[in-house]
């Protein structure tokens, strides 16, 4: 059904004729794969449906303009921002696509130490302004070029940085927030007119509604502006650099260290990580070049570091007995990266860092310590700004098991879990044979340390039938390996409750078959009473987990 | 009478039901200035399958519940009930302290633990907590991190809401979940403990952050029946000194700059009238104390933990003394005749069972609300003119400010003492009290926690956010009877 002229010309009222389009041009390219996760290029056989409008608003209150038409009209709307992930894009016929990129400006308070940012304020502008008054961000793993506000309002928002800055939660202050019907809520000290300090209360914190663990994937409303808390940057007011692209390197001073830190095993490795959670030292901890494959990592970082690399250059360097011997090293490996604050901070958390690894058997790569890989990996790690890497080996990856549970639960059963990926690799060649552990995630995804968040990349290429669903079943079967285990849900299947693998929502009937079989039902059917009472006219989809009756 | 005493008499049994007038009268009024009624009677419960029967009892007969936990002495009025024929729920006598997990720093307790059973029980473990500002020895834990009261270490606080984790809840309307991590998966903390599950994150389990809807609420939505609390591996080194000012102004750019660089453990500012309250033993001391101590003071911790303990402390102790040298101010570990340390000592433990800031005069009447930092100095300053004017002695107001949440806000709070038998000066206390709230509201204070008249002065500021909390209210509590009249009854 398209829309009726009065309706388009009622948005076009809101926002002028330059910031909506029904063209079919336009409307195709707001359409992607439905994936099973919450964003990366997965198995699919259909694409999201196709919005009747894309819809451009520029301020609060045409976004208020925007959501009111919707209620008047029965329309469902779904803003976005960066769309890296298919959780940002629309899943029924009679919708309208926000694409939220006209509003971008970033306040930041330096004394008090965080930003107000609009939706498409993205990681890497945030940082480059923040860092001008020695502060910092942080960037979730989806990287630098994803909107802060998305990661706060939308998905979970945790990364490499999150040990010492938290996780979006966490981070999230006083935000500004069009509600489904409408209404605008201010959270926390915005409310009153007292500032963007504080995000919580006065009494219980009507920011309850608008995201928890996980945000509300644009099924909740529409966050305008959001005050997030920034962090100490003890460096330069920009990340200076060298070299060429893409293997750009960080001229940071020397209170800037980046080790690999590697372990006999993996009791020694949770045991280790908990130390370092413990020890409060670390401004980064992540484990990333794992992405690429246990046999194949350094190679992949040799490649990486060379200007002129090339993948097919992997052959040769896999059989490099030096490279060999030293991913052999680095088997059970962690990227770290300290930040001194001075020189005696500098000074005191090397000397913690070296007391964790001998408490535990660690060492510290040496060939991660080449001071031409140390710099590429300052720059990859501070900025996140290569997550083109990510989909390099077969164009497109999948995470996978996301052994998310606490350090020592998910250590435990690393191996089991790379043995069953490298069977399946050997067996099958629809996914990339990279050695089996292909584990990368964060060292928590809560600040001061916690539960962790990894994920086995699984390298398959998206445009092969066969590989797509060859993927698909590999992961029905780690599915299955984790519910043997008791570990939950598979990373490759977080977000299967929320949009039906045809690119739709679900009906309400079908969420609650899901839901009624939670362990605590009555979390999905508070939901839905929430639900119920801030979006009564449900238009905004089914990413808001509901359940109607317990 | 009869009627309700023998319905709450089958649920919790004889013994735990009061009717005594005189006992409930204790319960009907607090030591604040905020009026309260005698509750209809008090129940003593043990379990949460008590409280979810009194609450279904009380939805069946529209009986108001007001949920305590702490012991008595109460100063913030939440607890009296602000409706006639209220039912007292006193969760004091869940004393259990239901695990402690030493590597994940973690520990689940019942509402009637106190911050004195905590930290022994901690100690044990080689854990500790972070605790509000010298709290009174019957405080509950559980009340306290919901009520989100400020910890002396801002720096671990990675929220505002903690060291609070996940909670049991039974709401109002009688349905009882746990919140957080601990709400993903089966209902049964020892089947979690056996899967290793701590009740670690508190957020969710899914898009909806239920523990928000607890804290900060004064019990108006539910009654929680254990918590979990994320805690400290005990220092092995731990160091303390005082920076002096004469203005306040010195110390906020040293806070600033301090805290800017995750420097220090505890740290708060306090002015001498504070200081002298907080450490002296009688009511004589206080002027003498006073006058001995410089104006303004920040207090600074440094504590080593596990990894090279000493290495740590005397790293940021040599950083902070020049963070402090850099603002023209100096780092002594003692000043005015009182150590930094014991400071540390009688602000970091718990102390008698009345507050310590009943010390000079018998009673006292505290103003908090959260601001920024650089936000302060107008709040003092306009506090001591106020004073002034309305014949409160202004060198009597004590003032304590403490970062919260990273140092993001502080916890703004003034001290008025004044004697209770004394019917003028009480007066006079609670005009100043008043007229200073209203002030403050004018200012742009935040009462983030608005008990008593600072929820109408807050909460009428913002039509949509309250309209939200009403809907939220409606939903949890749809008969309202979770300790009606707090909150402006919404
Ligand atoms: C390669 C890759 C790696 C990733 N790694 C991590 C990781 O390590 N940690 C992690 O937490 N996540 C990770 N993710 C997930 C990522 O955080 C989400 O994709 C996130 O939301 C980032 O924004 P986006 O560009 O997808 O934003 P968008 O597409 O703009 O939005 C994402 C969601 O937020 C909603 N949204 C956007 N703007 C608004 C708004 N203004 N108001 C309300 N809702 C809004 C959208 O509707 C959508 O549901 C990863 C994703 C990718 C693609």
């Amino acid at each position: 059904m398209a829309l009726s002229r009065e309706i388009y010309q009622a948005f076009e009222a809101v926002v002028g004729a330059r910031n909506i389009s029904e063209d079919i041009g336009i409307c195709e390219s707001y359409r992607a794969i439905p994936c099973q996760t919450s964003d990366h290029r997965g198995p699919f056989k259909q694409k999201t449906p196709l919005p009747q409008a894309v819809i451009l608003p520029g301020s609060t209150k045409e976004v208020q303009g925007i959501v009111r038409l919707c209620n008047k009209y029965g329309i469902q709307f779904k803003a976005s921002t960066t769309f890296w992930s298919v959780m940002g894009y629309i899943g029924s016929d009679y919708s309208v696509q926000l694409d939220m990129r006209r509003m971008r400006r970033i306040e930041i308070d330096p004394k008090n130490m965080y930003a107000v940012v609009e939706p498409y304020a993205i990681g890497a502008v945030v940082q480059a302004e923040a860092m001008k008054y020695g502060l910092n961000i942080n960037i979730p793993g989806v990287g630098c070029s994803s909107s802060v506000a998305a990661s706060t309002a939308g998905w979970v928002g945790f990364g490499p940085q999150t040990i010492f800055m938290g996780a979006a939660t966490e981070n999230m202050l006083a935000a500004e927030w069009v509600l489904p019907d409408g209404e605008v809520l201010r959270t926390g000290s915005l409310g009153a007119g007292s500032g963007w300090f504080c995000g919580d209360g006065p009494g219980p914190s009507t920011r309850a509604i608008l995201r928890a663990k996980q945000g509300t994937a644009g099924s909740m409303g529409i966050c305008t502006r959001v005050a997030v808390r920034l962090h100490p940057w003890p460096g330069p007011a920009y990340i200076p650099s060298r070299g060429m692209a893409p293997a750009y390197k960080a001229n940071l001073p020397d209170n800037f260290k980046a080790y690999t830190l590697c372990f006999p095993s993996w009791d020694a490795y949770a045991e280790g990580l908990n130390l370092l959670h413990q020890a409060e030292i670390l401004y980064l901890g992540h484990r990333q070049f794992t992405m690429f494959g246990r046999d194949i990592k350094t190679a992949m970082i040799k490649i990486l570091n060379d200007p002129d690399g090339q993948l097919s250059d992997l052959e040769g360097y896999v059989n490099d007995p030096e490279l060999k011997k030293a991913n052999e090293d680095m088997k059970i490996d962690i990227q770290v990266i300290i930040a001194g604050m001075t020189p005696r901070d500098t000074e005191y958390k090397e000397k913690a860092l070296d007391r964790v690894l001998e408490m535990v058997g660690g060492w510290k790569s040496e060939f991660m310590m080449d001071p031409e890989i140390k710099d590429w990996v300052l720059m990859y790690l501070l900025r996140m700004g290569h997550k083109n890497l990510n989909y390099v080996m077969c164009g497109g990856y999948e995470g996978n098991f996301g052994l998310s549970g606490n350090v020592f639960v998910s250590s435990s059963v690393m191996e089991e879990a790379s043995a069953l990926k490298k069977k399946w690799e050997d067996e099958h060649d629809y996914i990339a044979q990279v050695g089996g552990d292909s584990d990368m995630g964060s060292i928590t995804i809560m600040g001061g340390g916690g539960s962790t968040g990894w994920e086995f990349f699984t390298h398959f290429d998206s445009y092969e039938k066969e590989s797509v669903e060859g993927t698909a079943e590999f992961f029905n079967a780690t599915q299955e390996w984790m519910n043997q285990k008791k570990l939950g849900l598979d990373m490759g299947k977080w977000n299967q409750s929320a949009r039906r693998p045809d690119g739709y929502y679900f009906s309400q009937e079908e969420q609650d078959e899901m839901f009624s079989k939670l362990a605590q039902p009555l979390v999905a059917y508070y939901q839905y009473r929430v639900r119920e009472a801030f979006n009564p006219n449900n238009l905004c989809g089914s990413y808001y987990r509901t359940l109607s009756k317990v | 009478m009869e009627k309700i005493q023998d319905a709450l008499t089958r649920i919790v049994g004889a013994e735990n039901v009061c009717g005594d007038p005189k006992v409930l009268s204790e319960y009907s009024q607090d030591k604040s200035f905020a009026p309260g009624l005698p509750p209809r009677c008090a129940v003593r419960v043990h379990n949460a399958g008590e409280v979810g029967a009194v609450v279904k009892w009380a939805n069946e007969t529209r009986t108001p519940l007001v949920s305590v936990s702490s012991q008595a002495p109460h100063y913030k009025g939440d607890t009296a009930p602000g409706v006639p024929e209220a039912v007292i729920v006193d969760l004091s006598g869940m004393k259990k302290i239901l695990s402690i997990n030493r590597k994940y720093r973690m520990a689940v307790i019942e509402p009637g633990v106190t911050y004195g059973e905590l930290l022994k029980a901690l100690a044990g473990e080689g854990l500790t907590l972070s605790v509000p500002l010298a709290t009174r020895a019957g405080k509950s834990v559980v009340a306290s991190v919901l009520e989100t009261e400020p910890r002396l270490n801002a720096l671990h606080q990675w929220c505002d809401l903690d060291p609070l984790r996940c909670v049991e809840v039974t709401w109002g309307d009688g349905n009882r979940m746990f919140t957080g991590e601990a709400g993903g998966s089966v209902m049964d903390l020892e089947q979690q403990w056996k899967e290793d599950k701590w009740q670690w994150e508190p957020a969710g389990p899914m898009m909806l952050d239920f523990y928000r809807l607890l804290t900060g609420a004064q019990g108006t939505m539910g009654i929680v029946t254990w918590a979990s609390v994320r805690c400290e591996i005990m220092p092995q080194a731990h160091k303390a000194y005082i920076v002096p000012a004469r203005k306040l102004e010195d110390l906020v750019d040293f806070a600033y700059n301090v805290l800017r660089l995750r420097f220090s453990d505890e740290f708060f500012i306090m002015n001498n009238t504070q200081m002298a309250y907080l450490m002296a033993d009688k009511a004589g001391e206080v002027d003498g104390l006073k006058e001995q101590l410089p104006p303004w003071m920040a207090v600074v911790g440094i504590a080593g933990r596990e990894i090279l303990p000493e290495e740590r402390v005397a790293a940021q102790e040599a950083d902070i003394s020049e963070i402090a040298q850099n603002c023209g101010l100096k780092m002594p570990e003692a000043v005015g005749g009182i150590s930094a340390e014991a400071v540390l000592r009688k602000a970091a433990r718990p102390g008698g069972d009345a507050s310590w800031k009943e010390i000079y005069k018998g009673a006292f009447q505290d103003i908090f609300f959260s601001t920024t930092l650089d936000q302060t100095p107008k709040f003092i300053q306009a506090m001591g003119s106020l004073s002034s004017q309305e014949g409160y002695p202004v060198c009597d107001v004590g003032v304590y400010l403490q970062p919260e949440n990273m140092g993001a806000s502080y916890h703004c709070s003034f001290t008025l003492p004044y004697r209770a038998d004394c019917a003028s000066e009480t007066g006079k206390t609670r005009e100043l009290f008043v007229k200073a709230s209203m002030m403050f509201s004018r200012m742009g204070a935040y009462y983030f926690r608005p008990y008593g008249i600072w929820s109408r002065l807050q909460l009428n500021k913002d039509a949509q956010g309250y309209q939200v909390l009403q809907r939220l209210k409606g939903i949890f509590d749809p008969n309202g009877i979770m300790n009606p009249g707090k909150l402006c009854n919404y």
